[in-house]
């Protein structure tokens, strides 16, 4: 059961997502009302799917064009760096109720990894807490996507402006991450791996190979090191 | 452009969000509860630096990121750069949005 104090540090933590969510979830509401989706359908995927690259995705890629097959296939091959986060997260989640386990593995994005990965590793931090963190950013995704479709096009957002609150959530999980050689080799050829699949026309799973480049890179480097 | 009818919207939906839950779940299961090699608890560890650091290269990096010009490519690093410092010095995910967002507006205004 969470305490009102659990609350509080559930939201403090929160806080900086939700607001970037805010800033990128009215553009994608508006860009979902372009292709004629209403209220209540932008509130099903926000609710259902959860993902701002694959909601943003799914109206461009229907502007373009793109078949209905062509839209799943490539959105949920996006997706696919979910199952790294799953897999970090199963140590936290020894001993805790199935229940609670799922709906805080169903609800975790980029940005709730990031500061549920920083909460768990200062310690005094739990999963209860860790899912209120999660369902509190889903709340203003799922809110701000609905504005979007109600407002329209009557708010004039920038959109690669806004779209930089949360490249500034990554830089800051990036730095504040421990300067060991391992990571520091781990974080250079992850980004030199997205780098390399996007010139090989591979942008859509360049997240998920360049972070397994850098996971497989970071090991290969610390054996090579105890050899030593 | 024809509107995205209740139809495909629902075909979309369901197999989008079928295939993101199984992303997010099964590997959690599959490994909660089981006492982890040292080998597979290592490369756990080495996920953050890595996820992070791919997430930035992908919102800053580009083959084709000079072809608009030296400054368009340059005005985002630069505001990373900026977010880098502030985070170095706070390390407030909120200051760094703010910053990022206040940095990169005005960077893009020059």
């Amino acid at each position: 059961m969470l305490s009102g104090d659990h609350i509080k540090q559930s939201f403090s933590a929160a806080l900086p997502i939700m607001l970037g969510y805010v800033a990128i979830g009215v553009p994608c509401g508006i860009l979902c009302a372009s292709i004629g989706l209403n209220g209540l359908q932008v509130f099903l995927l926000s609710a259902l799917f959860y993902s701002g690259a694959g909601q943003f995705m799914i109206p461009n890629m229907w502007l373009t064009g793109s078949p209905l097959a062509s839209i799943i296939a490539s959105v949920s091959l996006v997706n696919t760096r979910q199952m790294l986060y799953s897999a970090s997260f199963a140590p936290a989640c020894k001993g805790v109720k199935k229940r609670l386990a799922f709906l805080f593995s169903a609800t975790v994005t980029d940005e709730s990894y990031g500061v549920n990965t920083a909460m768990f590793e200062a310690g005094d931090w739990s999963v209860g807490r860790a899912t209120l963190v999660n369902l509190l950013s889903q709340s203003s995704w799922a809110l701000s996507n609905v504005v979007g479709v109600l407002v329209g096009n009557a708010i004039g957002v920038p959109l690669a402006i806004a779209s930089f609150a949360m490249t500034s959530i990554f830089i800051c999980l990036l730095v504040t991450q421990k300067a060991t050689p391992a990571n520091l080799v781990a974080a250079g050829v992850a980004a030199a791996g997205v780098f390399a699949c996007k010139a090989a026309g591979l942008g859509g799973p360049a997240i998920l190979v360049g972070a397994l480049a850098g996971v497989a890179a970071a090991l290969a480097f610390t054996w090579a090191k105890e050899r030593v | 452009m024809e509107a995205m009818g209740w139809g495909d919207f629902l075909v979309v939906l369901a197999c989008c969000a079928a295939t993101m839950l199984v992303c997010r779940t099964v590997p959690l299961f599959a490994l909660k509860g089981r006492q982890l090699p040292e080998g597979v608890e290592r490369a756990l560890g080495f996920i953050p630096p890595a996820a992070f650091a791919a997430l930035v290269a992908n919102d800053l990096l580009s083959p084709g990121m000079f072809d608009a010009g030296l400054w368009s490519a340059a005005a985002p690093l630069v505001a990373a750069g900026v977010v880098a410092l502030v985070a170095w010095r706070t390390k407030s995910l909120l200051w760094c949005a703010v910053s990022g967002v206040v940095a990169y507006a005005l960077l893009t205004l020059v």
